[in-house]
Order: C-alpha cells, then structure tokens, then sequence
C-alpha cells in the first residue's frame, strides 16, 4: 500500500498496519517536526473537547449515565454469546443474513462473495474504522470492486491518498486550503475556493449521482440490537441515512462487541455518545432498521460478525473493559500525547489512548508493542470515557506483558536498562547494599555536582537523561540517617 | 461442516470459553439486565410549558426553524410555510390529512403535490423524489432535551428515502408528543419499532476544520411548527 508520495502528514506516508508500522517513538518523530500538522491537530482538539465540556456540564446525571452505560456493556460482554445469537436469530426472522468471520481474512472473503453474488463493480460506503481495521478497501480494489467513501472526512483521505488520524473526524489533520487543494486536483474544479461551505457543496455535488445510482453498500454499525435484531448507525451529514436507505443491497460489517441486549438500552448509550464524540447533545441523524422491510430501503441485508482477536480480549480480566468502547474518541481529543503527536504515530486505524490498548490486544500482543508506553498515565482519557473505561489500568497491564515476555529474551539479558533494573532489584532487598550503594553514588554523583547543587551534564547512559533536563545531586545526609539523629535530638530542633 | 458454519462455531466457542459464567440464552440474563444499575434522569420535571419552549429553544440551535400554532391554525400554517419557502414541488407519505394539503394548494399559484402511495403499489420513484424541492410530514415523538425528533416512518411519517432525498423538510410536531428526556420517548415505545429516524437539525459536518457546515447530503433545511395541543392553545410570544 506504499504509495510514496509526500502528504499533508508531511515526510513518507504513515503505515497504519501494526505489523509493518514502526514503533512509536520513531513514527512520531516526523510528526512533531511538522508544525502545520500539529497546529491542525489542536485546533480540532481543542474545538472538540470546549464543545463536549459544556453539553456534558449541562447534564446533571452525566455520572449516572457513565455508570449505566458501563454497566449495560459490562452485561453484553459478560453474555455476549447468548446476546450475539438473539441477534442472529432475531435479524433472520426479520430477513437480514447474519455472517460469522473468525478474523479480518473470513470477513474480507464473506464480503467479497456477497459483491459477486450480487454483480457489483461498484460500492458506496459509510465511514466504518472496523472494514478499516480488516483494510477492505485495497482488497475490494485488488479484486476490481470500485469503493466510493461518502463521508466528507472519508473522501478527503480517498481522493486526498490520506490515512485517517482519527476515529471520528478521520481528516482533522488536514485543513481547509489543504482540502481545497485536494479537491480541486481530484475533482477538476480549478475555481474551488477554500471556504468551507463551498468544499463541502463540492462532496454533495460529487456523491449526489453516486448515491441514486450504484445499488450496493458497505456499513459498519453502532449498535446490534440482540432483542429485536435491528441495527443502529450514527451520523452526522445524511451520507449514511442515503447509503442505508437508497440501494437494493446493503452490507453491514460489526464488532462482535457492538451488540446491546435491548433496545431501550439506546436511551443510554444515545445520551452519551454525541456529547462525547462531537460535544453535541445530539448528532444530526441516527438510523436503526430491523432486517428488511417491504418497500423501503435494501431488500437484501446481511450482517458480518467480526471477532478477530476480540474474543481473546473478551477472556482476560483487567483488559476486558476495552470492549465496552463505543467509539466516541473523546480519549483521543483528552490526551496530551495524541494532541502532541496527532493519529499516524500510533502506526493502526485505532489511534489515541484506546488505541494504545486496542491495536495491541487485536494483534495478540505480537505487534504494536510501544503503544501502551505511548502514554503519561495522566488519566485524561478515563475521566472522560462516557463507558468509564479504565485506560491507565490496562495500560500498565499490558506494559507488563510486553516487559514479562521481554526479559524472557536471551538476547536482552544484557540490555543496559534489564540489567540495571536486576541490579536496582538487589539494592533494594538488602538494607546494608542499599545503604552502600547510597554512599558510593554520593561519591560518585559528587564528581559532577555543581555548586547549585545541580547535575547539569553526565557521561555515557546518564547523559540520556541530563541531554533534557537537569538533575538535583545527592544530599549529604540519606532520609534514613536524618530519620535516626532526629530521635536524638530535642524536639524543637527537628523541626 | 460448510466453512460459514465453521467459523460460527470457532467464534462463539472462543466467546463461551472467555465467559465462563455467561448466561445460556438472553432470556436467561433477563433478570441481571433488570438489575443494572438505572440511576440517570428517566422522566423530566419541566411544566409542558417549558419543555415546549426547551424543544424550540434546542431546535433553533440546530439552525431549524420553528414557528408555533394553535390546532385549527394548522393548515394556514402550514400553507405559510410553503409560501415563505419559495418551492412549488412537494412530497407527502400517503397517510397525510387532506386537511393539510388543500389550504395550500387554494392559496398558493402553481403549488404541487405529489403523494408518496406506496402502500397502494404507487409510491412514487427516487428520482420523482429527488425532483420534488420539499416534503411535508407528521412525526412520532420530540425530545426537548436534545431538540431531537423521532420518526417510526407510519403511514403519516413516510417511508425513510421520502424526508431524505427532497432539501427542504417542513415537519409537523405535536406538544403532546414532546417529551422531556430521551427516556421519555423509550417509555412510550411499547413495542420496539423497526424503522427509526432520530432528526436533530439539519444534516451537517464538521469535517474541515471543526466548522459545523449545514446540508451536506440530507436535506438543507428543517422547518417545525409546533401544534398546541395541549388544552393551552395560547402561544407565547
């Protein structure tokens, strides 16, 4: 999929497959050079996350809907197996075909038999991270299916050769007169200005005959309703409603997490999901259908239950909480690091804090193991999960993982920081080697202490550390010593 | 075993392996369902009188438009509305009251209506939709809380491609279907609909650069008159 050519993410094009993208650290390197990105970045951040505060500051019973909303994911994963086959059964009386695909491959080949069966070249879809998580589109087009994206953000990266950065608004790296110029080489439209009300006048008039016209669609789905086998998708710009409403056949790829035991439950997870996604009390158009019904909208429906890697996910204890996500990236737009480094860096379509735990888990802990290091620990991204997702815990679960699987390596035995923490390991389990080696280091650190009481430069591994910041020397009396005299002497002076 | 009812079986046995204590069916967890947790705003305590000035408060914030009517100044209303809008050619689902039509169609020169009989195998075509420059429709429900309107799309409602594809909607809202909270609405489901259309403002995005740009492909315009039906027909002004 290397395409070659510069972007607006500025140097080569980002890798958004956890197994050939590079670790964190080095993909964000490109990014934090690349000032326009990261002013683009934190405007929308910004926007996003002043317009979420105050929707969400109006709702007195923000925490009681957290909570339930936690809780009724909570129930799914916990029955998700018996809510998964209501559904099934619930969505085929109602004339939908439900699909199981065990990983990206089973769903990628079940899609494409249905496009063969149906005769379709061509295919409209609506935006849906998880049939980029099974990257559908360059297979689609490998197997000579034509994809038209119709979400604005979606056909900014289409036509743009773009990869989204984000799992709402996929183009907020990109601005205005950067569309503009995009849409201008793509479209022919040499006289676009960059206001955006004519840019997006543009992707109307673009789509407008795509959408009468091809009578085949891909979705993904919000929410698979287990009790009446209807499914619910959220959006914004009416792209979706046109994609569910106008052809004769439509596909629908989900998660199998996706699914919530009861309609009613909607009255949860409807309240949480715009104010958290967009910061609006409510997003312009929800849509949920039941199968198929007679004389309106597709007259053949099928469902793609996606797993890969899910269930794994689905059988630990700490880590199972990442499935309650309900997508609203409002983690994304909280974080420090996201807001520094922007989506690429995090090398999958699962950028931010939830990507942090999710890219990892979905590859079986084989790839993208510098993600859950990406991360301050801060606890931004738990204090806003409208699913109370406790980020920061599986975080420090799965570094665990990634050091315990690690240091079980012969090859690292000898790597500076492995020894160094066996040797900390030692010192600490002995008072009388612990209090040596104070003395020693006080010698030692002695040598490079300035008279600020400050060591400003270190040699060799310790450099790492002062190239950045500065670092206090050593007192001249440990804690323990200053602890043991105080007991001699008056009180008084010990204060 | 067929390859389909292999990977079936693959991912429901890995589900039932994570979840050991899972319920056998979803008629079985009934009753841990019933015992989540609920403690969230279920039913508003706003006067009708203010929660009808909270659904065209939220409403204008959309960018819709609202205007208000007593029940028998309905049709004159609605007449107004398509005079004030400057189109001539629009939509109806089938089970639209005359009543609502003819004011109109008397009032206004060259007006048109088309009416949508698909029930009666004569519903009109998408393109014969995508020509018309309006469409008018009754509704299920109103929520003042997210100035969200809900259409189940009955026969009153119309069928979904009906308030999609024409740009300009002029939807009529009773104040006895306005209720406060989202909940409000759940409560007054009985039955679980099959086709719902939750519509709060026009279509929009916020795409480039987090400007909220209105219509991009539903239609442009929201039109509401609010109907007073609730005993208090006194508009305020």
């Amino acid at each position: 999929m290397s395409r070659g050519r510069a972007n607006a993410a500025g140097g080569g094009h980002p890798v958004l497959d956890p197994a050939l993208a590079p670790p964190f650290p080095v993909a964000a390197l490109p990014v934090l050079r690349n000032s326009q990105l990261r002013k683009n970045v934190a405007h929308a951040t910004d926007v996003i996350q002043a317009k979420r505060a105050r929707v969400v500051a109006e709702k007195d019973d923000w925490q009681a809907l957290r909570n339930a909303g936690a809780a009724i994911r909570d129930h799914v994963l916990e029955n998700l197996g018996a809510y998964l086959e209501q559904f099934e059964e619930r969505c085929t009386a109602a004339g939908g075909t439900v699909h199981w695909a065990a990983d990206a491959a089973g769903a990628r080949s079940i899609i494409l038999e249905i496009l063969r069966q149906e005769k379709a070249a061509e295919v409209i879809k609506i935006k849906t991270m998880t049939s980029a998580e099974i990257q559908l589109n360059p297979f689609l087009e490998a197997a000579g299916v034509k994809v038209f994206e119709t979400d604005l953000a979606e056909i900014i990266l289409q036509l743009g050769e773009e990869e989204p950065s984000h799992i709402v608004a996929p183009a907020l790296h990109v601005n205005r007169s950067q569309v503009r110029e995009i849409f201008a080489r793509r479209m022919g439209l040499k006289d676009l200005s960059d206001d955006p009300q004519a840019l997006t006048a543009a992707a109307r008039n673009y789509l407008r005959r795509k959408f009468l016209d091809i009578p085949t669609a891909i979705s993904g789905a919000n929410f698979l309703i287990a009790e009446t086998g209807s499914v619910a998708v959220v959006e914004s710009e009416g792209n979706g409603r046109m994609c569910l409403t106008l052809p004769r056949a439509l596909i629908t790829l989900a998660g199998i997490e996706k699914v919530v035991p009861r309609f009613q439950d909607l009255e949860v997870m409807l309240q949480v999901l715009a104010r958290s996604a967009t910061g609006e009390r409510m997003n312009p158009y929800t849509s949920l259908w039941t199968g198929v019904t007679p004389g309106d909208g597709p007259q053949r429906f099928h469902v793609v239950l996606l797993d890969n890697g899910r269930s794994g996910i689905l059988a630990r204890k700490t880590e199972r909480q990442t499935l309650r996500c309900i997508r609203c990236a409002a983690c994304m737009n909280a974080c420090p690091v996201y807001r520094q480094t922007g989506g690429h860096a995090y090398g999958s379509v699962y950028p931010g804090p939830i990507g942090a735990i999710l890219t990892p888990q979905l590859m079986q802990m084989h790839h993208a193991q510098s993600l859950p290091f990406a991360s301050s620990l801060c606890g931004a991204c738990y204090e806003v999960c409208p699913v109370k997702i406790n980020i920061p815990e599986v975080l420090l679960e799965l570094r665990s993982q990634v050091v315990n699987q690690e240091r079980r390596q012969a090859l690292r035995f000898f790597d500076p920081m492995y020894v160094g923490l066996r040797v900390a390991n030692l010192l600490f389990s002995r008072a009388w080697l612990f209090h040596a080696a104070q003395r020693l280091g006080r010698i030692g650190l002695g040598f490079f202490t300035r008279g600020d009481g400050w060591i400003h430069s270190l040699p060799s591994v310790g450099a790492k550390w002062t190239q950045t910041r500065d670092l206090r020397g050593l007192p001249s009396q440990p804690f323990h010593a200053w602890w043991a005299e105080r007991g001699r002497k008056p009180m008084k002076e010990a204060k | 075993m067929s390859a389909a009812a292999n990977s079936r079986r693959q991912v429901l046995e890995r589900i039932r392996a994570a979840t050991p204590n899972s319920a056998g069916t979803a008629e079985q967890g009934a009753s841990a369902w019933n015992a989540l947790p609920r403690g969230y705003t279920r039913v508003g305590a706003m006067t009708a009188d203010a929660r009808i000035q909270r659904m065209m408060e939220r409403l204008r914030e959309y960018d819709a438009e609202v205007t208000e009517c007593a029940p028998d100044e309905l049709p004159a209303a609605i007449s107004a509305q398509l005079a004030a809008s400057g189109r001539l050619k629009f939509v109806a689902p089938p089970g639209t009251p005359p009543a609502w039509m003819v004011t109109a169609a008397w009032q206004i020169a060259g007006l048109e209506w088309n009416i949508d009989q698909c029930d009666a195998g004569h519903g009109l075509t998408t393109e014969e939709i995508e020509q018309a420059e309006g469409v008018v429709t009754a509704a299920f429900c109103g929520v003042a809380d997210s100035g969200t309107i809900v259409l189940h799309h009955s026969a009153t409602e119309g069928r979904r491609v009906l308030t999609l594809l024409p740009d300009w909607h002029l939807c009529i809202l009773h104040s006895s279907q306005v209720v406060e909270t989202l909940p409000e609405y759940f409560a007054r489901c009985q039955q679980p609909p099959a086709l719902v259309t939750w519509i709060s403002g026009p279509s929009a995005t916020a795409d480039i650069e987090m400007t909220r740009i209105k219509g991009v492909h539903g239609p442009r315009f929201l039109n509401v008159i609010l109907v007073r039906d609730l005993g208090d027909n006194k508009i305020q002004q």
